[in-house]
């Protein structure tokens, strides 16, 4: 689903991510950790376009499209559709005066998606399967953004990627800023997703407790460059690079 | 000994009570508080700095309740570490941290950045040119200045990179001054905190020393928190409860998320002892075995 080699982001002269390979398959998840400044969430843009300014090189491929030399037209079709992004303040994206129902509708309604007969359903339809897929209560569809909790907007957020018919999610700290026990639900419902539609994650995280329960493999990046990276189990726990020692010490 | 007691305080903001009817004492060795957003864990903070008074019940200081302590005293003793945003700006550092030194003992400011180890040429810069660590050593600094007894410190590295957040934490528990830390991160109240009381919706439903609140829970909603954290290497973190579900206007106000929610929690429960520790659940034996 997602393809990347010697991928270079730059503003000016300076190097801000430099990925020299990176991989996410059907079902798989795939991790990139590091702290403030690491290149994990310019990577992350980067892989949909939405660097702005910045000078990018390299090989990217997203849902089968090369993202570096696609039309603006080509682009519009995966990004937001077949690949989608999930931000860490969802709500801060929501319009306020707009209830979720109407704002998804008219997310598919962009995408064309629902118009064709057969193909899925009717918008309601599939409205109420991708609520329902988040373990929402479809009665969430009534309300305003403001009236609704954080884990519900990040479920939200992901109810409308797979109502969009997302292949592949790339997350930047989706939980981070939620509590634990919600941080919790969130995780579970992308796990469930990954198990059962076979949907690829792309996890940008700085924390390598959580990633170490949900992602198969993980790249470890320092000022851009990645200074580790492996399956999540042998990097967390034989960690080669002094950086990615550092980071497991520092778990309280 | 207590330098701190909330006592049956009920505190809210217009007519509007978030906490309710909580005894709690600040005493040695750390006091962690613990909960969710939105569990009154910040304004009870707030309440414990003199910076909101209590609908009913009083915050005691020693033998004298806040209304008719000696305020300047108090403030001398019990110093606030909010998140590093709290610094003006426009200021030196050094002025930052000497605001609250008399002028006499302005020489200190040195000495105090090198307490929270920071170099003490520091003094000279302005916020924006600290990263975020240095920045919450500052605040640190800032509040030690005036020689507390105690620091009531509200999620102080939960901003912080995590070998930020590290340092800052060995920093915390190398100082002699007690400390209330207010924090919805398990691993941090485990560090810093002898004692530890856990929050829900303004209420305390689990009191006890931290240790024996973490290995084996006696409410429903402790373990749901300390179930939720990830361990490295560990299974995925498991979500027990709805947390939609909103705090039951009567009886238990976790009942509505609780995966033991029965008949009887419809009766409000009262913290109970459970053999060194208090926890508020009709079925906590249930939950401790």
């Amino acid at each position: 689903m997602i393809e990347v080699r010697d991928l270079k982001v730059r503003y000016g002269a300076r190097v801000v991510a430099d990925v020299p390979e990176l991989d996410v398959g059907e079902g798989e998840c795939v991790a990139i950790v590091g702290e403030s400044g690491s290149g994990k969430s310019t990577t992350l843009l980067s892989l949909l376009g939405l660097t702005q300014d910045a000078e990018i090189s390299g090989h990217v491929r997203v849902c089968g499209v090369d993202v570096l030399t696609a039309s603006p037209r080509r682009l519009r079709e995966i990004r937001g559709a077949r690949a989608a992004l999930v931000m860490q303040s969802p709500q801060a994206a929501l319009s306020p005066a707009t209830r979720l129902g109407v704002l998804m509708r008219r997310a598919l309604k962009l995408h064309g998606v629902g118009t064709a007969p057969s193909a899925g359903g009717t918008p309601d339809e599939i409205m109420d399967r991708a609520v329902e897929a988040v373990m929402l209560d479809r009665e969430i569809l009534r309300r305003y953004p403001h009236e609704i909790s954080g884990g519900q907007a990040q479920r939200f957020a992901i109810a409308l990627a797979i109502a969009l018919g997302a292949e592949v999610i790339l997350a930047d700290e989706p939980t981070s800023a939620l509590d634990v026990t919600v941080q919790a639900e969130v995780v579970a419902v992308l796990r469930g997703l990954r198990e059962e539609r076979g949907l690829a994650l792309l996890l940008v995280s700085h924390d390598l407790a959580l990633v170490s329960t949900i992602a198969d493999r993980v790249l470890v990046m320092k000022d851009g460059a990645v200074v580790e990276s492996g399956p999540a189990a042998r990097v967390l726990a034989e960690p080669s690079h002094p950086y990615t020692r550092e980071l497991l010490e520092a778990l309280p | 000994m207590t330098m701190l007691r909330a006592e049956r305080v009920t505190l809210g903001y217009g007519r509007r009570a978030v906490v309710h009817d909580v005894t709690l004492d600040i005493t040695e060795g750390g006091v962690g508080l613990i909960g969710e957003s939105g569990s009154g864990k910040t304004t009870l903070a707030r309440a414990f700095l003199g910076l909101l008074t209590p609908m009913s019940g009083n915050i005691w200081y020693g033998d004298q309740t806040l209304k008719k302590a000696d305020l300047r005293k108090f403030r001398k003793d019990v110093q606030p570490v909010f998140q590093a945003e709290a610094l003006d700006p426009r200021m030196r550092i050094g002025t930052s941290i000497a605001e609250g030194l008399p002028r006499s003992a302005r020489s200190r400011v040195g000495e105090l950045l090198e307490q929270v180890g920071l170099d003490p040429d520091l003094a000279a810069r302005r916020p924006h040119q600290l990263s975020g660590g240095q920045r919450q050593r500052v605040v640190i600094a800032r509040a030690l200045a005036v020689g507390p007894r105690l620091l009531i410190l509200d999620e102080p590295t939960s901003a912080l990179d995590v070998t930020v957040q590290a340092r800052i934490l060995d920093l915390l528990a190398s100082l002699d001054t007690e400390r209330l830390l207010i924090t919805h991160n398990l691993a941090v109240v485990e560090r810093l905190c002898r004692t530890s009381h856990v929050l829900f919706a303004g209420r305390v439903v689990e009191s006890g020393p931290t240790a024996d609140l973490l290995a084996a829970p006696a409410h429903p909603y402790t373990k749901a928190l300390r179930d939720a954290v990830p361990r490295l290497g560990g299974a995925p973190p498991e979500a027990r409860g709805r947390t939609e579900a909103v705090p039951a206007p009567s009886g238990c106000p976790y009942r509505l998320r609780c995966p033991l929610a029965a008949p009887e929690c419809e009766r409000p429960p009262a913290l109970r002892d459970l053999g060194g520790r208090q926890a508020a659940c009709h079925r906590a034996e249930e939950v401790l075995t």
